[in-house]
């Protein structure tokens, strides 16, 4: 039956409450952000360990001009001098 | 150190702290708004004598009541997220400093020195001299070269505490088995008064911290004098 799938049922039902397309847009958007913040922890994160062979502890291989945080506001970490030995 | 009566937050004396003000400025400003909005629509509603039973409809005022919201908790939301990762930087510390928090009072540790290391317990209320503040005075202070980042590590030798200093913008829980780092950088010389932010037993209330931010040299001459 064709206008009973779940896109066409959301859609009759979005025109008859459009009041609702901004709350499901700000909802959207917050758990779309959500869900993108936890898998860039989960690819990116030095805390995260994938791969116990290959790459067992990834948060003893940090350089200190990584920048392994989302936001630096006032810190440029690609001029931070790395003055510590290299093991 | 707070005033009787006080109500806002005490005066900054370091750069987060001023971040924060400013930020505490904006987030109250939008809760008083809002606040005032609401209250006046209730008292709207409260003194008429109109009634209207069937409202059925209202697409333009859910509209509004939806984007509006969102768009007031975005304008919170991204500074408040802006000055969390302001306060992770890394900022080169000169100096680093251990508090131990102890039931009930805390040890400090200067190991970049040789051996300069001291308790520091609340002074009793029948000590006090003429001037000093009941239950926030210290036998010995914690003294530190103002304007320098200093990395202050904060752990427990018993139970849980909490070394905080309001008018700098710190406060970091003592756990124990686990060390905790933060970064201070007081503006100005002075004293700056905090107090245990975590239960601890029965004198939690009476095991505070007080910092005495000096210019550098004379933190030189501090330094050789007592280690």
């Amino acid at each position: 039956m064709a206008g009973t799938s779940l896109g066409a049922r959301f859609y009759r039902q979005i025109r008859r409450h459009p009041a609702l397309i901004p709350m499901i847009s700000f909802i959207g958007l917050g758990m779309g952000s959500a869900a993108l913040y936890l898998l860039r922890l989960a690819l990116h994160s030095p805390d995260v360990c994938w791969d116990r062979k290959n790459n067992p502890e990834p948060w003893n291989r940090l350089n200190p001009n990584d920048q392994y945080k989302f936001l630096a506001v006032s810190t440029d970490y690609k001029k931070l001098k790395k003055d510590r030995p290299d093991f | 150190m707070a005033h009787p009566l006080q109500l806002g937050l005490q005066d900054a004396s370091s750069p987060i702290m001023e971040e924060l003000l400013y930020f505490h400025d904006h987030a109250l400003m939008i809760v008083f708004l809002i606040s005032s909005l609401v209250l006046y629509t209730i008292s709207l509603m409260l003194t008429t004598k109109l009634m209207h039973t069937s409202t059925m409809n209202a697409q333009m005022v859910e509209t509004m009541w939806t984007i509006l919201p969102a768009v007031i908790l975005t304008s919170i939301a991204l500074p408040s997220l802006r000055i969390l990762y302001m306060t992770d930087e890394i900022n080169n510390p000169l100096l680093t400093i251990k508090a131990m928090g102890h039931q009930w009072y805390w040890s400090y540790e200067y190991t970049d020195y040789t051996d300069l290391n001291f308790d520091s317990y609340m002074t009793p209320t029948l000590d006090l001299k003429p001037g000093e503040l009941r239950l926030l005075e210290v036998d010995n202070r914690t003294v530190l070269p103002m304007e320098t980042p200093v990395r202050m590590l904060i752990s427990s030798e018993d139970v849980l505490h909490s070394w905080a200093v309001p008018s700098l913008g710190l406060k970091t829980d003592a756990i124990p088995g686990r060390l905790n780092q933060t970064t201070l950088s007081a503006t100005r010389p002075g004293l700056f008064y905090g107090q245990c932010s975590e239960i601890c037993g029965s004198n939690h209330s009476f095991m505070p911290i007080v910092l005495e931010l000096i210019p550098l040299k004379h933190f030189e001459t501090w330094s050789t004098l007592t280690s």
